[in-house]
């Protein structure tokens, strides 16, 4: 073994980053910035879910669990009036809401306590947390002797069920980006080596439009993302049993919508990288902040309020959120709430449309 | 602007940053006329063609390809550009790659035709990645023809070809020019410059010296190409 020889290598390596400045800066600032949002994202998530109180108890405890819930610190419990509740659930202000009864305190003398909960039901981490919050509300009024009280909650779910459990709620939002993410990388390195094998310099000397090469990447990988999207659903549907309630064909609308956006933001970011090496460098950067932001991971509605401003401008976040609305919720076109993200992630696709076809560049120099 | 000539470059500068690729270039070819750009790496060959495709945007000067002034999209159905690299689909066939660049430029081809004449027609199922670096020239080449194109630009064609083949080649350039195909040909190879019915001699983005293989010899007051070559070269500022 020769050292002078395994240094060549080692000192060649290193000569290579000294010239290729953008890989040099990604290995240093990428994961900076990706650990810098995500300590940020779960530090700085300052509101704890919304849970709504409804208290109608006509002795003391209702008014007890209710001012012990107010000053939980793992929800943030406000009064409400019990009309309210189901339509706060929908429009999402609160993520449950509980139902003290008339008889509450009547009813804990006697040994049980069961209190009403209407959970939204979609996340299931906020279930956990809603009910852990009322069993310590109430375990702090039954410390004392001898009394041995029975927690009997009465749950009642909007969306969801007691069965939805996590990989329903990741299920809806992997099923898109799974898709995305692999269209993106296949259609990137794909264009990136139509570069570096020389074929573009050949198809741009030839009659080809920049709008007619774009369209035909498109259609070609659209096809193969469509089948996959298709496998995609059917396996997570078929095989892993994810909770759905919505229509299939929106799923797979939105799932195709997804794919052709992927392969056109391919198309326009392959634009911005010389070599299949700088393309991939490209998921780091766009791929996986929005995968920390789009509300995948956590809800938008958790994030500290800056990043929820930079969540609210990317297109996956609509994307996931319509796949869970329509699969967790059951939505369809009718919803206002379909309608923009639909909308919002169809306009995202046309942009990256006329941007691909803008940035393709006709000449070498 | 005659149509009588295939190609019409007029006084082109191209500069990239501080390098001064083409300087003034002017240079006509007639329709049917095998012409040969000749000069060393990084004489600016390679940007003259890809200017004459409208790959490159000249910084001053006027290019015109078959009576229409470039850029022109149109125009480029009736033109065949074989690049320096064999720039070919690795993944594809033989015949698959022929088949695509003859559907890019609009028209069905021969593809039959295109692969006896480069003779791969027995290779045609072959996939492009497992076969050799001449081959894959050849290749190229066929792509760059099948579409009957009525001006070939050939970036240094023969490289990697063996002799046999090199001399079918210049028998089938003959061969199309005699039906009526412009062809440019770049080579730094100076016996292929004897093959060519007209020469430019390029060095530093010049053009040094034009004409037939003789006149050029003439100008010079030399016997053979390279020493004309060598001597306009070593006269012409830096």
């Amino acid at each position: 073994m020769s050292w002078h020889r395994i240094a060549a290598i080692t000192i060649r390596l290193l000569q290579q980053f000294r010239h290729d400045r953008r890989t040099l800066a990604l290995l240093f600032i990428a994961p900076i910035v990706i650990l810098g949002l995500l300590g940020y994202l779960i530090r700085g998530s300052a509101s704890a879910p919304a849970v709504g109180i409804v208290n109608q108890d006509q002795g003391p405890l209702g008014t007890m669990v209710a001012g012990a819930l107010e000053h939980s610190s793992t929800i943030s419990a406000t009064s409400i009036n019990a009309a309210d509740g189901d339509a706060k659930l929908k429009d999402g202000s609160l993520v449950a809401y509980i139902v003290i009864a008339a008889d509450f305190s009547q009813q804990a003398q006697l040994g049980t306590i069961a209190p009403e909960i209407h959970l939204e039901g979609s996340q299931p981490g906020n279930s956990g947390t809603v009910l852990q919050a009322l069993q310590e509300a109430i375990g702090s009024l039954s410390a004392g002797p001898g009394t041995a009280i029975h927690f009997q909650p009465q749950l009642h779910y909007l969306y969801g069920g007691p069965g939805f459990d996590t990989l329903d709620y990741f299920g809806a939002a992997f099923i898109g980006l799974i898709v995305f993410f692999l269209v993106f990388v296949i259609t990137i390195v794909s264009f990136l080596r139509e570069r570096s094998q020389g074929t573009l310099e050949r198809l741009m000397a030839s009659p080809l439009r920049r709008g007619e090469i774009v369209l035909g990447y498109m259609l070609g990988f659209g096809a193969l993302a469509l089948v996959q999207s298709a496998e995609v659903l059917v396996f997570s549907l078929a095989v892993l049993k994810v909770h759905n309630q919505g229509n299939v064909m929106l799923i797979f609308g939105i799932e195709a919508l997804m794919a052709i956006g992927a392969v056109n933001l391919g198309i326009f970011l392959s634009m911005f990288a010389r070599t299949e090496f700088q393309a991939v460098q490209f998921i780091p950067l766009v791929i996986v902040p929005q995968f920390i932001l789009s509300g995948i991971l956590f809800p938008v509605s958790t994030e500290p309020r800056p990043l929820q401003v930079v969540s609210d401008v990317l297109p996956l976040t609509y994307a996931v959120n319509g796949l869970r609305d329509v699969m967790v919720k059951g939505a369809d076109l009718s919803w206002p709430s379909l309608q923009l993200d639909t909308g919002v992630v169809a306009g995202f696709v046309l942009l990256l449309i006329v941007a691909g076809v803008g940035t393709l560049r006709r000449r070498i120099a | 602007m005659s149509e009588a000539f295939a190609v019409d470059v007029d006084n082109v500068f191209k500069s990239f940053g501080t390098i001064r690729a083409l300087d003034g270039v002017t240079l006509r070819v007639r329709q049917g006329e095998i012409y040969g750009l000749l000069g060393p790496n990084g004489a600016g060959k390679t940007t003259l063609m890809r200017m004459v495709v409208g790959l490159v945007a000249q910084d001053a000067g006027t290019v015109t390809l078959l009576g229409r002034r470039m850029p022109d999209l149109d125009i480029l159905s009736q033109v065949g550009y074989m690049t320096q690299q064999a720039a070919l689909y690795p993944d594809l066939s033989v015949e698959e790659n022929v088949r695509f660049f003859a559907a890019i430029s609009g028209s069905d081809g021969n593809v039959d035709e295109a692969l006896k004449a480069v003779e791969l027609d027995q290779r045609r199922k072959s996939v492009v990645a497992t076969l050799s670096g001449g081959m894959r020239q050849r290749l190229s080449l066929a792509c760059a023809l099948v579409h009957h194109p009525k001006l070939l630009l050939l970036d240094e064609p023969t490289v990697g070809v063996d002799p046999q083949l090199r001399v079918q080649f210049w028998e089938d350039f003959r061969r199309m020019a005699a039906a009526g195909t412009t062809i440019i040909v770049s080579s730094h190879v100076m016996d292929e410059a004897e093959r060519c019915q007209r020469l430019g001699l390029i060095q530093y983005g010049k053009l040094l010296a034009e004409g037939t293989p003789d006149e050029v010899r003439a100008t010079a007051g030399t016997s053979n190409l390279e020493d004309a070559f060598l001597k306009l070269a070593g006269s012409a500022p830096s």
